[in-house]
């Protein structure tokens, strides 16, 4: 999937890869994509409830080789 | 989309109480809430320049050492920077600091030093109430 900007969050613990997201995300524009890679396992119920609750689409997550993997859209 | 309100009280000084305290206000910070922490007795140890570099481990934990560092966890000061980078409200206890002879010089910059009034005032309204 395209992604406008790459966040790597690897070996980063709670509350980092939210913390991270939140910023990455501050420097983009509604409908741009953000991809983020963690390993911290919270965080793939973590970003689901963050795109929730700030109103953004989660709209892909997979996990590759220990690797979580997360697609959110500016809302 | 207005802003959720979290209020958070700390009122324990040890190494746990801190990351309890600065993991839920940086994470509701970084989900578009507005959060203010009162540190109060033993929770003022958290915004302490001094004392916040060097937080005890509760007794007979302290083997989570190799815990914290294998996981990644970031040091409280980082924390508590991050915390205040997302404009998170940091309000010491005067009364607290009257009793242990601090000056507000001891903390960390930024601080609000205030009664509970002043920490109430933000907390009637809060979506979220906590206490550490």
């Amino acid at each position: 999937m395209n992604a406008d900007k790459l966040l790597d969050a690897q070996g980063l613990a709670c509350p980092m890869p939210i913390v991270k997201t939140k910023k990455a995300m501050n420097d983009m524009e509604t409908g741009q994509v953000l991809e983020i890679h963690a390993t911290d396992k919270g965080a793939k119920a973590d970003l689901a409830a963050w795109s929730r609750s700030g109103g953004h689409e989660l709209v892909q997550s997979i996990e590759e080789n220990g690797v979580f993997k997360f697609w959110i859209k500016k809302g | 989309m207005t802003n959720k309100k979290v209020a958070i009280i700390a009122s324990n000084g040890g190494l746990f109480d801190a990351y309890k305290v600065f993991n839920i206000a940086t994470a509701a910070a970084a989900t578009d809430q507005e959060v203010a922490i009162f540190f109060t007795f033993e929770g003022l140890n958290l915004i302490n320049k001094e004392a916040n570099q060097q937080l005890a481990m509760p007794e007979g934990k302290e083997h989570f050492a190799e815990g914290f560092t294998k996981a990644n966890v970031p040091p409280i000061p980082e924390l508590l920077a991050m915390a205040q980078e997302m404009d998170v409200k940091f309000i010491g206890c005067q009364m607290t600091m009257d009793v242990m002879g601090l000056e507000k010089e001891a903390f960390v910059d930024g601080i609000e030093v205030g009664g509970a009034v002043t920490f109430l005032e933000f907390a009637k309204d809060a979506d979220v109430t906590l206490t550490f």
